[in-house]
C-alpha cells in the first residue's frame, strides 16, 4: 500500500548525508511531499559516496542515496548563488516543515536561519539538527556519526573485554537514534500546530538525542557511581550470554540464557549430562563463576555445527539463539524477512530493478510500498510550475541566472 | 495544565515489556497520559538489574525501570479475572493508542485489543514480527543484534562479532515505534479509522545498517566488521596521553584530512613525510589493512604525549573531525553538555535522593516536553484512573 496519511504536508527539506534524509524519507514513504532541496555544484555527499550501480560512479547511481531518499522531489538550486534565496523564500512559504543538518550558523548565513524563516512564514516548524546543538563552547565541533558514538559513550563501552573501544562498526547514531527522534518531534510539532496554529523550532542536538539511547548506562552510573566495564558479549547477569563460532567461514551465533530453565534446555540440547546434573551451574550466579568452562562446553558444541541448526536446536527448547546474519544472509536467505515481505524492489531510471528495506513493520497487515527516489534536479521545473506558479519565462532565466543547476 | 502539548489529551494503553517501552515515554513526555497497567506482581520489567555491580547489586534494581516509565502512570488489573478484564476493556475503549508487546501466553491479545470498539491505533511490538517462522521464537537483546545484522558489521576481523551496549535493540525499536504509532494516529484522528501495526525488532535493526544493504545489491560486497576495506585508515579510535579519540579524515573529507597534515606540520612532525607520498592520497589504497596499520602506529605516536583535552580543543581550532572518546563518566562533566544544562534531576523515591537523567532528546521552542513525575509505583494511578474509566470497583 501507498499509505496518503501525511497528504498535504510539504516541507522544504534542505537535509543531506546520512541522518537528515532518513528522518524526512519517513514522512515521504506516508504521503508527505518532501522537496528536497539540493545542488548539483555542491551534490548531498552520499550521492557521490556510493555505493553505485555495478560500481560505477553516476550521481544518480548511489544506491546509499536512494535508500534515504524514497519518493522525495528533487529541486536542484545553487544554494551558494545570492539570486537563490528569492525562490527558496517562495518555497518555505508554501511549506509547512523545513529541515536542515547542518552545523550551527550555516542556515544563518544562507538567510534561511528560524528568525529570518518565521517573518515570511510565521507558523513554520523549523528542524535544526546539528550534532551537538545550536549554542555552546563545542557547538562547531565537526563530526561523523562516529563522533557522536565517540563523545556520548557508546564508542567507549563497545568493545572485547579487557581491551580499548572500538565502536560500532556502522555510523550507528545516524541510522535510529537521530532520524527517529527528529521523525518523531516533527509528528509531534504538526499536532501542535494543528492544536494552537503555532509552529516552533526543533533544535535536535545529535548528542543529546543520541544520549537518551545510552540513558540506561548512564542512569546507572548515577545512581550506583560504577561504570561498567566492557564485557564484549558477555552479560553482568546471564550466562552462558555470548556470540560462538559455529563451523564454516566466518559463521557465528548468538545465545543466551536468560532463565535456569533455559540452562537445563541448553545442556539437553548439547547432550552434556555432567553439565546438566552439576548444582554449582544451576544458577545464574553459579555460572557466572565458572563462566569459561560453560562458553568452553557451549563453544565445543557449537564448533561442528551450522549456525542454522545452532539456532533452531536451541529455538525448539525456547533458549534464545540466533546467527550472525551478514546483509547476503539478511537479503538471500533469511526465511522470516522473506515470509513477511520485508525487502522490496523498487525499479530506477539509472539504477535500475534494485532491493530496499521496507518501513521495518506492517501497516494493517500490509507493507509501506516506497516510491522510487529522484534524479537530480528532476522536479524542479515543476515545483516551481506547480507550486510556486512561476511562469516558464521566469524559470529559464532562474536558469541562465545559474539559480536552477 | 492550561499550557497545551503535543499529546496533551490523548490516552495511551502500555502494555509493553521492553521493546516498546522507551516508544511509549516518549509520549508521555509530551503530555499523552501513559497508563501502564500491570499483573498484581507488577509488570516484568520492574525487577529488571542494573548492569553494573553484578548479580548480586539488589540496590539498584529500578534503575533501568526509572528512565524506561518517567512521566507514565501505573494501575493494578488481573486480566485472569472477569471483572479485570472488563475494566480493561472499558480503558481500551477510551484509549487512543495501545502499544503492546504480547507474552507467549498471551496469544488472544492483539485479537481482543482489535474487538473494542471505537477507533484507534493498535502497535505490537516483537522480536520478529507477528507472524513467519520466527515469530515463535525467544528473542533477546543479543540475539535480535545479531539476526537483524548489526552485530556482524562491528568488532574485529577474524575475532568475534560485536553486539552494541545498553540495550540498543530497546532504543532502535522504540524509535520506529514511536514515529510510526505517532503517523498513523495523525490518519486515525483525520479519516476516523483504526490502524494495527506490527513492528518487528529484527526488521528496525536491519532497517539501520547504514548502506550494507545497498553495497551488497548493487556491487555485490559482504560489508564485515572492521571496515576492511572500505573504512579509511583514519577513521578510528586512537590511544592518546590520557585516553582514546576518534579521529575522521578520510580524502572526503578534505578539510580535516589537510588541517591534520597542517598540524602535524607545524609540530615539525619526522611522521608527516610519509603521508604525503602518493599511496595516500588514493581513496582505496587507505582503506587497506597495511595502510592502517601504519596509520595508527603513526598517529598515535604524534598524540602520544597529548590530552584528550587537547587534543579536542585542536580538533575545534583546526577544523579536524577528531573527539575524545568519552567514557560514560565522562558525560555530566561535558562542557557542551554542561553550558546547554542537558541533564535534569529526578527524584527516586526508593533511593531516597535525586539522580541526574538524560534531558530532553530534542529542545522544542515551545515549552511542551517536561519531566511532570518519576516513574510510577505499582498501582499508584489506580484511584486516579479507575475512578474515571470505570465503576467496577471489582477488578482485582
Amino acid at each position: 500500500m501507498q499509505p496518503d496519511f501525511l497528504k498535504g504536508i510539504r516541507f522544504a527539506d534542505f537535509t543531506w548525508a546520512g541522518a537528515g534524509p532518513f528522518s524526512t524519507k519517513l514522512f515521504s514513504d506516508f504521503g508527505a511531499e518532501i522537496l528536497k532541496i539540493e545542488g548539483v555544484s555542491r551534490p548531498d555527499p552520499v550521492r557521490v559516496g556510493g555505493p553505485f550501480k555495478d560500481g560505477v560512479y553516476g550521481i544518480n547511481r548511489s544506491g546509499y542515496f536512494a535508500s534515504r531518499n524514497t519518493g522525495k522531489r528533487s529541486v536542484a538550486i545553487n544554494l551558494k548563488n545570492g539570486q537563490s534565496r528569492e525562490t527558496l523564500y517562495d518555497i518555505i512559504r508554501q511549506s509547512d516543515v523545513i529541515s536542515n543538518n547542518f552545523g550551527p550558523g550555516a542556515m544563518e548565513r544562507l538567510g534561511f536561519g528560524y528568525e529570518d524563516v518565521k517573518a515570511i512564514k510565521p507558523d513554520i516548524i523549523y528542524l535544526a539538527m546539528p550534532m551537538y546543538g545550536e549554542d555552546g563552547p563545542l557547538a562547531n565541533l565537526l563530526g561523523v556519526g562516529m563522533t557522536i558514538s565517540a563523545v556520548t559513550g557508546l564508542m567507549w563501552q563497545t568493545g572485547y573485554e579487557g581491551e580499548g573501544p572500538i565502536g560500532p562498526g556502522t555510523h550507528f547514531p545516524d541510522h535510529a537514534a537521530n532520524p527517529y527522534h527528529a521523525a518523531f518531534a516533527v509528528m509531534a510539532a504538526l499536532r501542535y500546530k494543528r492544536a494552537t496554529g503555532k509552529g516552533m523550532k526543533i533544535d535536535l542536538s545529535q548528542v543529546e538525542s543520541t544520549i537518551n539511547c545510552m540513558g540506561l548506562a548512564y542512569v546507572e552510573h548515577a545512581v550506583t557511581g560504577v561504570e561498567r566495564e566492557r564485557l564484549g558479549n558477555r552479560s553482568p547477569h546471564f550466562a552462558p550470554h555470548n556470540i560462538f563460532r559455529c563451523a564454516g567461514e566466518d559463521e557465528w551465533c548468538a545465545i543466551t540464557v536468560l532463565k535456569d530453565s533455559q540452562w537445563a534446555a541448553l545442556c539437553e540440547v548439547i547432550g552434556d549430562r555432567e553439565l546438566a546434573s552439576d548444582p554449582t551451574l544451576a544458577t545464574a550466579k553459579g555460572r557466572l563463576a565458572q563462566i569459561e568452562r560453560v562458553e568452553a562446553a557451549v563453544a565445543a558444541w557449537t564448533a561442528a555445527r551450522d549456525p542454522v541448526s545452532v539456532m533452531q536446536a536451541l529455538q525448539a527448547r525456547g533458549v534464545p539463539a540466533g546467527l550472525v546474519a551478514s546483509c547476503r544472509y539478511l537479503m538471500d536467505e533469511d526465511p522470516q524477512l522473506r515470509h513477511r515481505g520485508y525487502w522490496q524492489t523498487v525499479d530506477h531510471p539509472e539504477i535500475g530493478e534494485a532491493r530496499f528495506t521496507s518501513p521495518p513493520f506492517l501497516l494493517d497487515g500490509e507493507r509501506v510500498s516506497l516510491k522510487r527516489p529522484p534524479l537530480i534536479g528532476e522536479h524542479t521545473e515543476e515545483v516551481l510550475a506547480e507550486v510556486l506558479g512561476y511562469a516558464p519565462e521566469r524559470i529559464s532565466a532562474l536558469r541562465a541566472e545559474g539559480v536552477l543547476e | 495544565m492550561s499550557q497545551v502539548r503535543p499529546y496533551g489529551g490523548t490516552r495511551i494503553i502500555d502494555l509493553t515489556r521492553e521493546l516498546g517501552l522507551y516508544a511509549a515515554r516518549l509520549f508521555a513526555d509530551l503530555g499523552a497520559e501513559v497508563i501502564r497497567i500491570e499483573p498484581p506482581q507488577g509488570g516484568p520489567d520492574r525487577p529488571v538489574p542494573a548492569a553494573t555491580g553484578g548479580s548480586e547489586q539488589a540496590t539498584a534494581t529500578g534503575v533501568q525501570f526509572a528512565f524506561l516509565n518517567l512521566n507514565k502512570k501505573s494501575i493494578v488489573i488481573d486480566r485472569k479475572t472477569p471483572s479485570g478484564r472488563a475494566v480493561f476493556e472499558d480503558l481500551v475503549a477510551s484509549a487512543q493508542i495501545v502499544i503492546c508487546e504480547p507474552g507467549p501466553d498471551e496469544p488472544d491479545l492483539v485479537a481482543e485489543l482489535i474487538a473494542v470498539p471505537g477507533h484507534r491505533v493498535v502497535t505490537v511490538v516483537s522480536y520478529f514480527g507477528t507472524d513467519g517462522p520466527y515469530s515463535g521464537f525467544t528473542g533477546s537483546d543479543l540475539v535480535v543484534q545479531a539476526l537483524g545484522g548489526i552485530a556482524y558489521l562491528s568488532g574485529e576481523p577474524g575475532r568475534t562479532p560485536l553486539a552494541l551496549p545498553a540495550r540498543q535493540s530497546l532504543f532502535v525499536t522504540s524509535l520506529y515505534t514511536a514515529a510510526a504509532t505517532a503517523i498513523a494516529l495523525w490518519d486515525s484522528e483525520r479519516s476516523g479509522g483504526s490502524h494495527v501495526l506490527d513492528i518487528s525488532a529484527q526488521e528496525c535493526i536491519a532497517h539501520s545498517l547504514q548502506n550494507a544493504v545497498q553495497v551488497y545489491d548493487l556491487e555485490n560486497r559482504i560489508l564485515a566488521r572492521g571496515g576492511e576495506g572500505i573504512r579509511d585508515a583514519t577513521e578510528s579510535a586512537f590511544t592518546c596521553k590520557d585516553g582514546y579519540v576518534f579521529l575522521a579524515a578520510p580524502l572526503a573529507l578534505s578539510a580535516s584530512w589537510s588541517g591534520l597534515l597542517k598540524w602535524m606540520e607545524e609540530e615539525g612532525f619526522d611522521g608527516l613525510a610519509r603521508l604525503r607520498e602518493p599511496d595516500w592520497a588514493d581513496r582505496p589504497t587507505r582503506a587497506q589493512a597495511p595502510m592502517r596499520a601504519e596509520f595508527r602506529a603513526l598517529f598515535e605516536r604524534f598524540i602520544a604525549d597529548k590530552t584528550k583535552a587537547e587534543l579536542g580543543a585542536e580538533a575545534l581550532r583546526r577544523k579536524i573531525v577528531m573527539a575524545p572518546v568519552s567514557r560514560i563518566a565522562d558525560l555530566h562533566t561535558d562542557p557542551q553538555l554542561v553550558f546547554r544544562r542537558y541533564f535534569q534531576k529526578v527524584a527516586m523515591p526508593g533511593l531516597g535522593r535525586e539522580v541526574s537523567f538524560p534531558g530532553a532528546p530534542y529542545r522544542l521552542s515551545e515549552p511542551v516536553w517536561r519531566i511532570d513525575r518519576g516513574a510510577p509505583a505499582l498501582g499508584e494511578h489506580d484511584e486516579d484512573i479507575l475512578g474515571r474509566a470505570s465503576s467496577k470497583i471489582a477488578h482485582r
